[in-house]
């Protein structure tokens, strides 16, 4: 039997206002991304226990839980360990052309990074591909300074 | 044969208005004091309880970035959104069924610095009807409360301003406490501004940031990993319902339920003589004896005279929250657990100034909701019995 809204069910619109939160995080991992991607270069964190590099560096081992704070430069190189072909957008708006999101093994690094993938045709995207950064013409130390990716 | 849990060690942060740090680095430090302190690292840990609130920490389920600070990584993991007593219980309720040996309960709040939390609280209104009305937040619901008290028992102010009085005092003997004052009279108390008369200031919780861990452990294992565990004897909660206007305010039925179920599996029949020593989670200076007398600890409607008679005092017949309870400190979502620590120094002898002679047996409660809606009590002994 289907279900059936009752004579008297209503929905009625209420507001949720969590606008006043003040957020805090521990902010040098992602100091030491930024300030790097100014010089277009690719900095994380890797851990003396477990070897783990990782983008952006936490100020703690997520495996080994001990601190960790040694900088290390990755790669603006990497493989492309998977992908989606966006129809939409985040808020599932229709894209004006398909695009492809990749989350991309930088070389010497193990956390993966996000970015989209350009100058290909969707069809051809291939799990296990080398791709290259393309960086903007002036960095301004964002996480936008890497406007995309191209395959190599 | 039936499982018993024990509490092995405890911690907690030095509670403040603003901590200073994020809510990852809080949890590192804490998690890692813990380990220190019992000679353990992650890997000993089988289960984490984790508690915070959504609203306050600002993301959806609030503990997936706690999970890895604490330890959880690849571990079995679970949360509650409630107050942190109830993680407590539901840690005990995972080893009582034989799957974990061990617990880790990890329960936090940035309520001071990022959140204030009685803005939380009008999302628990109903939508349709309390929260249309605008009239009500948490501190002028906790007004209604008192004077609900006040009117059912024919008394005056003072013994607000004498409860939190005794309440700023027991704080200045805490190092964890995060309001004090150790001359504090009720003279003090009643020079505070009114928020919602006759709620004045210093009869209200203050906003706090602040963190507590308690692992727990099967029978065996605690006596493996420490000197003095502190066995969890009886434990239970219940609610009543989230209408203000169907509840009587001047009392609290769900605390009664609550205890007689967690006092009959600690075969306690006589709490007031019994039990030696009760932290309680009083968000305001009333709720502390609406609680009390609920659990049976005082005569109805008695807070003038437990007042005026010292009794609640650390040295009195009936020791009540000798860390200086929810007008000191109280940390959202923690408050409960911070409560069941308290009660672990004061069985394990660890409690310094504040600390009870002789002290074996201590109830913890914690609630939750509009004027106390969900209380919860935990009965605690320094012997296994």
């Amino acid at each position: 039997m289907a279900f059936q809204m009752g004579e008297e069910t209503r929905t009625f619109p209420i507001t949720w206002d969590v606008s006043a939160n003040k957020y805090k995080i521990e902010s040098r991992g992602l100091r030491i991304l930024t300030e790097g991607m100014k010089d277009k270069k690719i900095r994380g964190i890797r851990c003396h226990e477990c070897d783990t590099v990782y983008i952006p560096g936490p100020f703690y081992c997520r495996k080994c839980h001990i601190e960790i704070d040694e900088v290390v430069e990755v790669k603006d190189t990497g493989t492309v360990m998977s992908f989606a072909v966006d129809m939409a957008d985040i808020r599932g708006n229709p894209l004006p052309e398909k695009r492809i999101s990749a989350m991309i093994k930088l070389d010497d690094c193990d956390a993966w990074f996000i970015g989209t993938v350009e100058n290909m045709d969707w069809k051809d995207a291939k799990v296990g591909m080398r791709v290259k950064s393309i960086w903007v013409d002036e960095p301004q130390g964002k996480f936008s300074d890497i406007d995309h990716f191209e395959p190599i | 044969m039936e499982r018993k849990v024990a509490i092995v060690s405890h911690v907690q942060t030095k509670h403040s208005s603003d901590i200073g740090m994020p809510r990852e680095r809080m949890l590192f430090n804490l998690v890692k004091e813990l380990h220190n302190k019992v000679g353990i690292t992650r890997h000993d840990v089988d289960s984490y309880v984790l508690c915070s609130n959504d609203f306050e920490a600002g993301r959806t389920i609030s503990t997936v970035f706690e999970d890895t600070p604490v330890g959880a990584y690849m571990k079995d993991e679970t949360k509650v959104e409630m107050d942190g007593i109830m993680a407590l219980i539901y840690a005990t309720m995972r080893i009582l069924s034989g799957q974990f040996d061990t617990a880790l309960v990890v329960a936090n709040s940035l309520g001071g610095s990022q959140f204030r939390p009685f803005l939380i609280m009008e999302y628990q209104l109903d939508p349709t009807f309390d929260r249309q009305v605008g009239l009500i937040n948490e501190l002028n619901a906790g007004a209604f409360q008192a004077r609900s008290y006040m009117d059912k028992y024919g008394l005056d102010e003072w013994f607000l301003d004498a409860i939190s009085a005794r309440l700023l005092r027991n704080g200045a003997i805490n190092p964890y406490a995060l309001r004090s004052k150790d001359d504090a009279t009720p003279e003090y108390v009643a020079s505070s501004e009114y928020y919602y008369e006759p709620l004045r200031k210093l009869h209200c919780y203050p906003f706090s940031d602040g963190a507590c861990a308690v692992l727990l452990a099967c029978g065996e294992k605690a006596k493996e990993l420490c000197e003095k565990p502190v066995w969890i004897k009886g434990f239970s909660n219940s609610l009543e319902t989230c209408r203000l206007g169907e509840r009587e305010l001047y009392t609290s039925p769900s605390t009664k339920q609550a205890a007689e179920k967690a006092y009959k599996a600690a075969g306690i029949s006589d709490p007031a003589n019994e039990i030696d020593v009760a932290e309680i989670s009083a968000k305001f200076a009333h709720q502390e004896p609406i609680i009390c007398e609920s659990l049976g600890l005082f005569p109805e409607g008695s807070a003038e005279d437990v007042a005026k008679n010292d009794l609640a005092e650390i040295t009195g017949k009936m020791p009540i929250s000798p860390s200086g309870g929810g007008i000191c400190t109280y940390v959202f979502s923690a408050a409960g657990l911070i409560n069941v620590a308290q009660c672990c120094q004061q069985l394990t002898g660890e409690a310094g100034d504040a600390q009870v002679p002789n002290a074996k047996i201590a109830l913890a409660h914690g609630q939750d909701g509009f004027c106390a809606q969900h209380n919860s009590v935990v009965i605690l002994s320094s012997e296994e019995g």
